[in-house]
């Protein structure tokens, strides 16, 4: 696995076939597990989606092809992304639903992405994105229903304001190490939420209610979106915001990688003394670390606080932050790919249990502790890095 | 004023043997295994609704409800939850003894919701509040008037005999010595003919009735018992655990009566403490941490040389 540079390299035409076929492969797997109803259908598709994955760890060389390929035509599977992504509203057409599904994935995708910044590239533990999370939602909320801000103006402040917490979180960082950093990052997302959860201002356990949707050029993401004659739900907005911010967090997520402030962490996972004789700043790069969490996550939370229009202490519990955590180890660590999968596995498989509605929890810790016992090194396991000219 | 500080010392000594019991689990697991066991507080947590079955079934079997019934459901509780604990070990937090710590954390939250939805689905209206009885009741005596309950005198006595006995069996048994010699280094541990498997068994067995002790007195305490306890119980008792040093049983035990002794604090002298006493609790915690990175009784080390 990771060597990629044995095999063999596409061409161009084979490459682009490729791109596009996988892409829409993948894009109708999605379509029918949204789609899915009923066990027999639903235990169907996981059984493909096992196959799938079973046939990608016996033959690696599959994976490394296929990612070989999209590399090769970066402009054709940009495309090809693109108009999946926009696209696949008019494919749901009125569902609503699923629409609402597809939003929570996405916002769960760019909190699994924050969270890999420290646990996949730097391994450093976070229990506290779920707080970070309800901090962006709760301060633009605030905002908005107290002194009528717009969307738009809280959306930065709530990144800001959750950033600050993001430097807060990281100063005991400095000093602290796994387990104990771990406890930390617990007491400080089990603190936010008790003050969530008690303070008259935020609303108490009530939380708050009647977030008003956001316009853009005049057009109210409440009402349904009208392109070329055709007639989207008013979810398809929402739809449309969360992917956007998906793919400012792939990219903040790639070029971080690729910076020196992503080898950075990579080094400190590898052996955190090491780095510091290497002149590394280690405790400024955790610190680091923590805030470009915080600052995705708010970002999130915000986006969420509008969409849904009601917001609880009880959406940022220490569950929540497991949730995410589990969904980063499940899909790979370090692999944004692979962390935007386990994201929209594990929002959209609970969802598709409502056969066992009551024992869905269950089934889920049963899911999660397999899953690490089987394949503790998630989906889609880290890359190595590639350097130099040869791609 | 005076009554008011007795009665909150009893409060204070009451609630910090139990974390105290809880927090001596995760270390004497973490000690040995250098995992967290983070469903340890859930795993304890089942005990007395395992004692509540045990109960109903010996009074439907043999008439009617009568003490005697309630002490052995608790004995019974206690053994049982302890095999829980060793099958617990066996089947999953073994595994990931060489695994990353975030991968055992993980997995071990996983695996306490996985027991709190099992305790919801098999016990009759597990979702509901179960009420507990005291397993002792009456005055013992007073301090310049204020009552002191048996309760609290069994909750400390209790404590006191655990940890007293705990610290004979490490010290002076062969098992002991075996416990202690692999959590000091488990590959010469082995090396010395020492069956880790064992071992492993001896710690989880002693760990989990010690929580489940916890949990019954927790219950009893609270006069109630939910499915859903086990999340506060393993927060706090994790908690105390490390701010006390992971792996130090005289930290766990400091550790116990800090976190008690906050919260305490917290609901007599802060106004609404009642609601705020995790906020409280939780940044005692982070402040600790901060000052004291490896607990209070515990050694900063920097590994690898």
């Amino acid at each position: 696995m990771g060597g990629s540079t044995s095999s063999p390299a596409p061409r161009t035409a084979t490459a682009a076939a490729l791109a596009i076929l996988s892409q829409l492969c993948g894009a109708a797997l999605l379509y029918a597990i949204l789609k899915a109803e009923g066990t027999w259908h639903v235990a169907g598709l996981l059984a493909l989606l096992g196959l799938g994955f079973y046939l990608l760890e016996r033959f690696p060389w599959i994976g490394d092809f296929v990612t070989a390929s999209l590399a090769r035509v970066p402009l054709v599977t940009m495309a090809t992304a693109a108009v999946i992504v926009l696209g696949f509203p008019f494919l749901v057409g009125t569902n609503t639903y699923v629409l609402h599904l597809l939003i929570v994935a996405q916002l769960y995708a760019v909190l699994a992405l924050a969270l890999n910044f420290q646990l996949g590239s730097a391994n450093i533990p976070n229990f506290a994105t779920g707080a970070s999370y309800g901090i962006g939602a709760y301060v633009s909320a605030l905002l908005a229903l107290n002194l009528g801000m717009s969307f738009w103006l809280t959306l930065p402040i709530a990144a800001l304001a959750a950033t600050l917490f993001g430097f807060i979180i990281g100063i005991p960082s400095m000093r602290t190490r796994d387990t104990y950093l771990a406890l930390v990052t617990i007491a400080f997302g089990v603190v936010v939420q008790q003050l969530l959860n008690n303070l008259d201002w935020t609303g108490g356990p009530n939380g708050l209610v009647g977030i008003p949707a956001p316009s853009l050029f005049g057009h109210s993401f409440a009402s349904p979106l009208q392109v070329f004659g055709w007639t989207l739900p008013s979810q398809a907005n929402f739809y449309y915001l969360a992917a956007a911010l998906v793919v400012v967090a792939i990219v903040t997520a790639q070029r971080l990688h690729g910076s020196r402030i992503g080898l950075a962490w990579n080094a400190l996972r590898a052996d955190e003394i090491a780095a510091k004789a290497q002149g590394i700043n280690v405790a400024w790069y955790k610190v680091l670390a923590f805030a470009v969490d915080a600052f995705l996550a708010a970002f999130a939370g915000t986006i969420y606080a509008f969409y849904v229009s009601y917001i609880s202490p009880d959406n940022f519990t220490f569950l929540v932050s497991v949730t995410i955590m589990t969904m980063v180890i499940v899909g790979g660590m370090d692999n944004i790919f692979g962390v935007i999968v386990g994201a929209f596995l594990l929002t959209i498989l609970p969802e598709k249990l409502r056969a066992f509605s009551d024992y869905r929890l269950l089934f889920f810790g049963v899911v999660v502790i397999g899953f690490l016992m089987i394949r503790p090194q998630g989906l889609f396991p880290q890359r190595l890095r590639h350097y130099g000219g040869h791609r | 004023m005076a009554e008011l500080l007795i009665q909150q010392s009893v409060n204070w000594i009451t609630l910090g043997s139990i974390y105290a019991l809880l927090a001596i689990g995760f270390s004497l697991i973490f000690g040995i295994l250098n995992v967290i066991h983070f469903s340890h507080g859930d795993v304890a947590m089942t005990a007395p609704f395992i004692a509540l079955a045990a109960a109903q079934i010996l009074a439907a079997s043999f008439g009617a409800f009568a003490p005697a019934w309630l002490v052995l459901a608790v004995i019974a509780a206690v053994l049982a939850v302890g095999m829980i604990g060793v099958v617990l070990d066996r089947v999953v937090i073994r595994r990931f003894r060489d695994a990353p710590a975030m991968m055992a954390l993980v997995a071990t939250v996983a695996l306490g919701i996985v027991i709190r939805e099992l305790i919801r689905h098999l016990y009759p209206q597990g979702s509901n509040p179960h009420a507990f009885p005291r397993l002792v009741s009456g005055v013992a005596f007073d301090i310049a008037g204020v009552p002191v309950n048996w309760f609290v005198l069994l909750v400390v006595g209790t404590t006191a005999l655990l940890v007293a006995l705990l610290f004979v069996f490490l010290r002076m048994t062969p098992l002991g010595l075996r416990i202690r010699a692999a959590s000091e280094d488990r590959l010469v541990a082995r090396m010395m003919g020492i069956r880790d498997h064992r071992v492993f068994q001896a710690t989880f067995f002693i760990a989990s009735s010690i929580g489940a002790i916890a949990g019954l007195l927790f219950a009893s305490y609270a006069g109630v018992t939910r499915f859903d306890f086990g999340v506060m119980a393993g927060l706090l008792g994790f908690s105390a655990a490390v701010i006390g040093g992971l792996g130090s049983m005289p930290g766990a035990i400091i550790g116990g009566l800090v976190i008690a002794g906050i919260e305490v604090l917290a609901q007599t002298f802060v106004e609404d403490g009642a609601s705020y006493r995790l906020v409280f609790v939780f940044v005692l915690v982070i402040v600790v941490l901060v000052f004291r990175p490896a607990g209070l009784l515990g050694r900063t080390t920097m590994e690898k040389v």
